[in-house]
């Protein structure tokens, strides 16, 4: 009788997975297109928005009556590390 | 006993009244010895940053093995180059100096073992979490058939660390079969160099030139890494 793997996605794989879902918007979303992009729960995409903010890679701005966030230089940094990342463990079989 | 590839070393630089090819040869072995430790520190650096970045086992088992057998590779080329001065510098070998010798070829072949293991793990590793029973199996037959023929001359040490890459050239092929991705391909085709290059190291032995293609053969496997390191660090988003 064979296991199912359950795929676990890392902290810095969902933080990428965020990081990727506003560059796919331009750089600015809210939290709607976000949390589809990322594929999180509400609650939980808001902890990790909270520390992505203290990070330094995300920034909040107030549009009308939305939150916006936006994508900092830092953040665009972070994605392309992460590529990098991804595709030297990709390379040698490892999942992140 | 002096460790084989030691012998060759001093063998050729120690006469340098006789035709200089043999010690163009050994400062050729020494330079490829060098370029493989810097790529494969190198390649090490890069499994650190990994690291610290996902914190996935298996790049921590890649940042110790390449960093482990760079360290190894580097230490061996100078202390080869301190051993021929000394030599040069006396009429007979003295004993000691061989004592130290094979000291420091037992030390330079367990890096290497070490730094193997770290990688067999690595892919036994990530074959474990991701449930794939058969990959080990294939892996581990793999690995226990590499040794099967039984020569004149064997040093056994070597055998281990042609399973141990028999296992992770294995495991890296079925990867890029799986994965079908340039990088993926220049790691089998790195660890394939890599292995072969041990298996000249073998016959050494019989036939003293395959010290040089071995290590010209290993030097081709680092490049590939290398060329796999320049590609991936090419990336942008």
């Amino acid at each position: 009788m064979s296991r199912e793997h359950k795929e676990y996605r890392s902290k810095t794989r969902i933080y990428a997975d965020i990081l990727n879902s506003l560059l796919a918007h331009g750089g600015k979303s809210g939290p709607t297109h976000i949390l589809l992009g990322a594929n999180l729960s509400h609650d939980r995409l808001m902890k990790h928005l909270k520390q992505l903010i203290e990070l330094g890679l995300i920034c909040e701005e107030a549009e009308s009556t939305e939150k916006i966030f936006k994508l900092t230089d830092k953040g665009r940094t972070f994605i392309i590390e992460f590529v990098k990342v991804e595709k030297f463990a990709d390379a040698f079989g490892i999942s992140i | 006993m002096i460790h084989p590839q030691d012998r060759k070393v001093i063998q050729t630089i120690s006469h340098p009244g006789e035709n200089l090819s043999p010690q163009l040869l050994a400062l050729l072995v020494f330079i490829m010895e060098i370029v493989s430790s810097f790529i494969s520190i190198l390649v090490g650096y890069q499994a650190s940053k990994g690291y610290k970045a996902s914190s996935a086992k298996g790049f921590l088992f890649l940042y110790m093995g390449f960093m482990v057998l760079g360290v190894g590779i580097f230490l061996r080329a100078i202390t080869a180059v301190f051993f021929v001065l000394a030599i040069r510098t006396t009429e007979t070998l003295p004993s000691s100096l061989v004592s130290l010798s094979n000291v420091a070829g037992i030390i330079f072949t367990v890096t290497q073992l070490g730094a193997y293991s770290l990688f067999t793990v690595t892919y036994a590793f990530q074959a474990r979490s991701l449930g794939q029973r058969d990959l080990e199996v294939v892996g581990t037959v793999a690995a226990a058939v590499f040794p099967i023929a039984r020569l004149f001359y064997i040093p056994a040490l070597e055998l281990l660390a042609i399973s141990m890459l028999g296992f992770v050239t294995v495991s890296s092929l079925t990867h890029w079969l799986h994965q079908k991705t340039l990088a993926s391909a220049l790691v089998f085709i790195g660890f394939g160099f890599m292995l072969f290059s041990h298996l000249l190291f073998l016959f050494m032995i019989f036939d003293e030139v395959l010290l040089f293609f071995g290590q010209l053969v290993q030097l081709a496997g680092f490049m590939c890494l290398l060329i796999m390191l320049a590609k991936v660090n090419r990336t942008r988003v």
